[in-house]
């Protein structure tokens, strides 16, 4: 098959974005993940409640802007929601309960969208024309595309910050890597849960809005896209926010990329093969610095 | 008076009888992995999927040129059923013990995404091998054992349902008496242990990778039984009835009912459907928001699966010191 460099570009600018958005949610669960130490299936569910939140504040005439930082709040809204409602009563249970427990969460939650959300909306666009981009040098680049490629830029710059520069971040990332040592230091780490699963959420939620801004809006948008993501997060060490970055960007490029030499069919068993790679290579992540 | 007349109506009777045996199964196959041998399998609707395509493939003739619905599929063998069921059990043991090998050394987590992971491929697979499963297309005309003797014989002008539920009902007995043998022999204490903790058989000279291999071809076995039976019951079977969502279901049936007995994972099966069943029919004269019955269904056994973890964390049969040791505090 001849393969010519803008085509080849082309896949790599569509690895670039896509990996952007897998590297976006893979740092809100990962900073789930490395404090509350187990794997919540209710993260795809964060993901499609903060689409739907945008695409209903849209729908009721809300500017898209406006209609975004709704869907934001409202991810990191429904993180702490099922936290205090369900998870927090099962903090002193075994991570595969938790898990267990989790998948009991992402039924309600995803179903509960499909109840509310009136049925003409459980597949649909944001139905919004965003930006209008020239091709470059033959790539195919989409509007969609850059607008995500910025939020997805934004949100890791705002969250690194956080993470690194301010008291409650620094916090976040030693409670992280070890949770009594930090209590022992004095942080209070019951009220740390609550601003990570708020941050966790919020995150999740500026990632779902972006999954139905590059795709469609469905409740199950999240959930179908957890694989990738979960890839993203083991491969990165979990609770290591720049492992997960930097893996999610490997998996979404080597995704796209490996349309070169696989049928596009197959482009999702790729996470899986990165993953795969990853663990027998690496065990403790990119970096070598997993929580475990 | 419509509602119950629905509910006892023989044929809806008898289907809900041959998924909670084929859930059962299921069932008993996780409680394999994850009750006995604390394994956290993931992939378990892709095995169920899997038995369902190989026992189909395997029993039904290759579609003749002129078959249009079936087109891309050109592979078939026209086996009897027995060797489906068979070839079913055997292509998903391997199957199983084959994504089993690539991950049985990792840690849960990971080999909890590992297995979800291994299960979307098998998924892909399906999709896209058209010439042999048909892709997205249903395979049809999948024969029913023994069809033609029941009503002859027998002659009680029964729907054939309310028969297959005696021949998966027979099925069911027998790999719970299997199951409940080999949990009691010294095969299932080593697997007892390897949950507990995994170092003790080691130290005591135990290969537990091979043990764990052994646990995971033998869950997905009969994971790959209970999709023939279930492909035998339908007629046809599509690419679309076999999504992750019953992984989790699944899983949900074997918490409830109480990990690590087989018959409480056969109770558990048979409570999330006998619920679903319920609220098929009961809803009539409650008003529902857009009058959407379907989705309140995964709601309520979501709330049921928390609320029962909560209250009850051996579930309604298990053994609450079994249960408990198996559960790892903290990580």
């Amino acid at each position: 098959m001849a393969l010519s460099l803008s085509t080849f570009l082309t896949f790599l600018w569509n690895g670039l974005v896509e990996g952007s958005l897998i590297a976006l949610a893979g740092l809100g669960l990962t900073l789930l993940f490395g404090l509350l130490n187990f794997i919540n299936i209710a993260y795809g569910e964060y993901m499609a409640w903060g689409a739907y939140f945008t695409l209903l504040s849209k729908v009721i005439g809300l500017p898209f802007v406006a209609a975004i930082l709704v869907g934001v709040i409202g991810g990191g809204v429904v993180a702490i929601a099922a936290d205090r409602i369900v998870f927090q009563n099962f903090s002193n249970r075994s991570p595969v309960v938790l898990l267990v427990v989790s998948i009991g969460v992402s039924f309600i939650l995803r179903n509960l969208i499909r109840l509310l959300v009136p049925s003409q909306y459980t597949t649909a666009l944001y139905g919004v024309e965003l930006l209008h981009v020239p091709n470059i040098a033959g790539i195919t680049i989409l509007g969609n595309q850059v607008v995500v490629l910025m939020l997805s830029v934004l949100t890791l710059s705002g969250v690194f910050l956080l993470l690194n520069r301010t008291r409650i971040g620094i916090a976040m990332r030693a409670a992280s890597d070890d949770t009594d040592l930090a209590r022992i230091r004095g942080i209070d780490t019951d009220r740390l849960v609550i601003y990570v699963t708020a941050l966790g959420g919020t995150v999740a939620g500026i990632a779902g809005i972006m999954l139905g801004l590059e795709s469609q809006v469905t409740p199950s948008l999240g959930f179908t896209f957890l694989i990738p993501v979960f890839a993203a997060v083991i491969l990165g060490g979990i609770g290591d926010p720049v492992g997960a970055v930097v893996a999610g960007l490997a998996i979404g490029i080597a995704q796209k990329v490996s349309l070169v030499i696989i049928p596009s069919e197959y482009t999702p068993a790729i996470a899986l093969l990165v993953l795969i790679i990853g663990l027998l290579t690496r065990p403790d992540g990119v970096f070598g610095e997993a929580t475990r | 008076m419509g509602a119950v007349g629905t509910l006892l109506n023989p044929s809806l009777l008898a289907t809900t009888a041959i998924f909670i045996i084929i859930w059962g199964m299921l069932a008993i196959g996780l409680n394999m992995h994850w009750g006995e041998t604390g394994l956290l399998n993931f992939a378990h609707a892709a095995f169920f999927a899997v038995g369902a395509y190989t026992s189909a493939i395997l029993t039904t003739p290759p579609p003749e040129g002129g078959a249009i619905l079936e087109a891309t599929r050109t592979i078939g063998f026209d086996f009897p059923i027995v060797v489906g069921m068979v070839g079913a059990i055997v292509v998903t043991a391997v199957i199983g013990v084959a994504i089993g090998a690539t991950s049985i050394r990792l840690e849960d987590d990971y080999l909890a995404i590992v297995t979800l992971a291994g299960a979307e491929i098998i998924r892909l697979i399906i999709i896209n091998q058209g010439s042999l499963t048909a892709g997205t297309k249903p395979i049809k005309n999948i024969p029913r054992p023994l069809e033609g003797t029941f009503q002859e014989v027998l002659g009680l002008g029964l729907p054939y349902r309310v028969y297959y539920v005696g021949i998966a009902g027979i099925v069911l007995l027998g790999t719970l008496l299997i199951f409940r043998h080999l949990s009691n022999s010294p095969f299932g204490r080593v697997l007892n242990a390897i949950r507990e903790d995994e170092e003790v058989p080691k130290a005591l000279g135990r290969d537990t990778a091979r043990y764990k291999l052994k646990s995971f071809g033998l869950g997905a076995g009969v994971a790959g039984l209970a999709g023939a039976l279930f492909a035998h019951s339908q007629n046809a079977i599509i690419a679309s009835q076999f999504t992750a969502s019953l992984t989790f279901i699944i899983w949900a049936a074997v918490i409830i009912g109480g990990s690590g007995n087989y018959v409480g994972a056969v109770v558990g099966a048979g409570f999330i459907l006998g619920l679903q069943a319920l609220l098929r029919v009961v809803p009539s004269g409650i008003p529902v928001i857009g009058g959407n019955i379907a989705v309140l269904r995964p709601i309520i056994v979501g709330i049921l699966l928390i609320v029962i973890l909560y209250a009850r964390p051996q579930g309604l049969l298990g053994n609450k010191q079994q249960t408990l040791a198996g559960m790892k505090e903290g990580s």
